[in-house]
């Protein structure tokens, strides 16, 4: 079962700088506005696949919790597995001393930096990262 | 009680930033093993730079052990750039290989000339204090620390570290391939290389060894006698010492993140093909393992 609260298709976008001034509603162009589309994973295997959990926190927790920001119920999974936390375009997968550990492509680690097309492994859940752009 | 090993610079001979080098990384060797207690470095590449930003974002500076392979640019070049050495407050090891040495801090103090660099060596803040590694290895903060020298222009010398039976063996600039047979080895390449018994004995069941495996087969025959190993060769040596895991560091500086990529998927064949079970992967920056 997922908690898709946090799940969405649609990249998120800056306020328009003079939106507050802009009484008459007027479009303004600014060159410099532009989308920005989250990281993201997609669960490819495991309870609940396929899912798709965009990395909208400073930090998402991975875990069967309902207090999880994406939970999925398998008991494989730790209550708090893993987060994954945001610094700049950075995104870390870090292991919260789980029972069944994290692999990136494969191997087990304890924390990692993601790149696109990282591999996953959370008990018998396979994630597939994607960098935000 | 866990050793943490973080990788912070993975690449061989120079940085390499870019699109093609992103994801295994571009800093220069450095690598962290980590305690509760105590932080052991080695190496002090580019990636020291970012490690030390990352120390003094903890809460309270560890004690920092300081180890070189050798002292070769892409091996020191972060030390200046290092921020703990700076903090009065900070106490920071550099070991000697034997007693009475001082040429690794007299190389430090070298690069930071004035010629070189606008801080002088004697101006960093830090407690930087001299310490050196006996024959049989030494206890420090709990952990043993042993060396053991290794093929490279000049020498260089591979580290282990062992706690609560667990052990870390770091082995970079090593050209592995000059102990073997050199018509032996590049006449049948499929055949496991018998590597000496003493390094062999030095690696045995480590639960984690980093290891330069900077060529291909193809690249090495050009580059013979340059200090680096085939990745093939160190697939072999971890498998004759029932390592655990090996990770492939000091990445070649023309290798993309594809190149590295390939040359992985033929050590992993090689290692299924000699029987073994050996967990081999590509050391990246900010990957970090608890062993």
């Amino acid at each position: 079962m997922l908690s898709l609260s946090a799940v969405t298709d649609s990249p998120t976008k800056r306020p328009h700088r003079d939106e507050a001034t802009n009484v008459l509603g007027v479009r303004i162009h600014d060159p410099l506005e532009r989308s920005v589309e989250p990281s993201w994973l997609e669960q490819r295997e495991g309870p609940g696949a396929p899912a798709r959990f965009v990395l909208q926190q400073p930090e998402s927790i991975v875990g069967r919790s309902i207090e999880a920001h994406f939970t999925i119920e398998s008991s494989l999974i730790s209550r708090r597995h893993a987060v994954f936390a945001q610094s700049g375009p950075e995104v870390t997968c870090r292991d919260l001393d789980s029972s069944n550990g994290v692999y990136l492509n494969g191997v087990k680690v304890h924390s990692a930096l993601l790149h696109e097309g990282d591999t996953l492994q959370i008990g018998d859940v396979v994630l597939l990262f994607h960098e935000g752009r | 009680m866990a050793l943490f090993v973080r990788f912070w610079g993975t690449r061989g001979s120079i940085p390499t930033p870019g699109f093609k080098t992103k994801r295994y990384g571009g800093n220069t060797s450095c690598v962290e093993v980590r305690t509760n207690e105590s932080v052991f470095i080695c190496d002090g590449g580019t990636g020291l730079r970012e490690l030390g930003q990352d120390l003094i974002r903890r809460a309270k500076p560890p004690p920092m052990h300081l180890f070189f392979s050798h002292m070769h640019w892409d091996h020191i070049q972060g030390f200046p750039f290092f921020v703990p050495a700076y903090a009065d407050h900070n106490v920071l090891s550099v070991y000697e290989i034997a007693p009475g040495q001082t040429r690794i801090r007299e190389l430090l103090t070298g690069q930071m000339r004035s010629e070189y660099f606008p801080v002088s060596f004697c101006d960093l803040g830090a407690k930087i204090q001299s310490g050196y590694l006996e024959h049989q290895g030494k206890l420090i903060d709990g952990v043993k620390v042993r060396c053991i020298s290794q093929h490279h222009p000049g020498t260089s010398y591979a580290y282990s570290f062992e706690q609560d039976g667990k052990k870390v063996v770091y082995s970079t600039d090593n050209e592995l391939d000059l102990w073997l047979d050199p018509k032996l080895s590049l006449t049948s390449p499929e055949s496991l290389r018998i590597l000496p018994s003493e390094f062999v004995d030095f690696v045995r069941d480590a639960d984690l060894l980093i290891a330069d495996g900077q060529y291909t087969e193809e690249e090495y025959p050009t580059r013979i006698g340059w200090g680096h190993a085939r990745t093939n060769t160190v697939v072999d040596l971890a498998v004759q010492a029932g390592v655990k895991q090996c990770a492939i560091f000091h990445h070649d500086p023309m290798q993309t993140d594809d190149d590295v990529d390939r040359k992985l998927e033929r050590a992993e064949e090689r290692a299924r093909r000699h029987g073994s079970n050996l967990v081999i992967f590509g050391a990246r920056e900010g990957m970090e393992l608890k062993v």
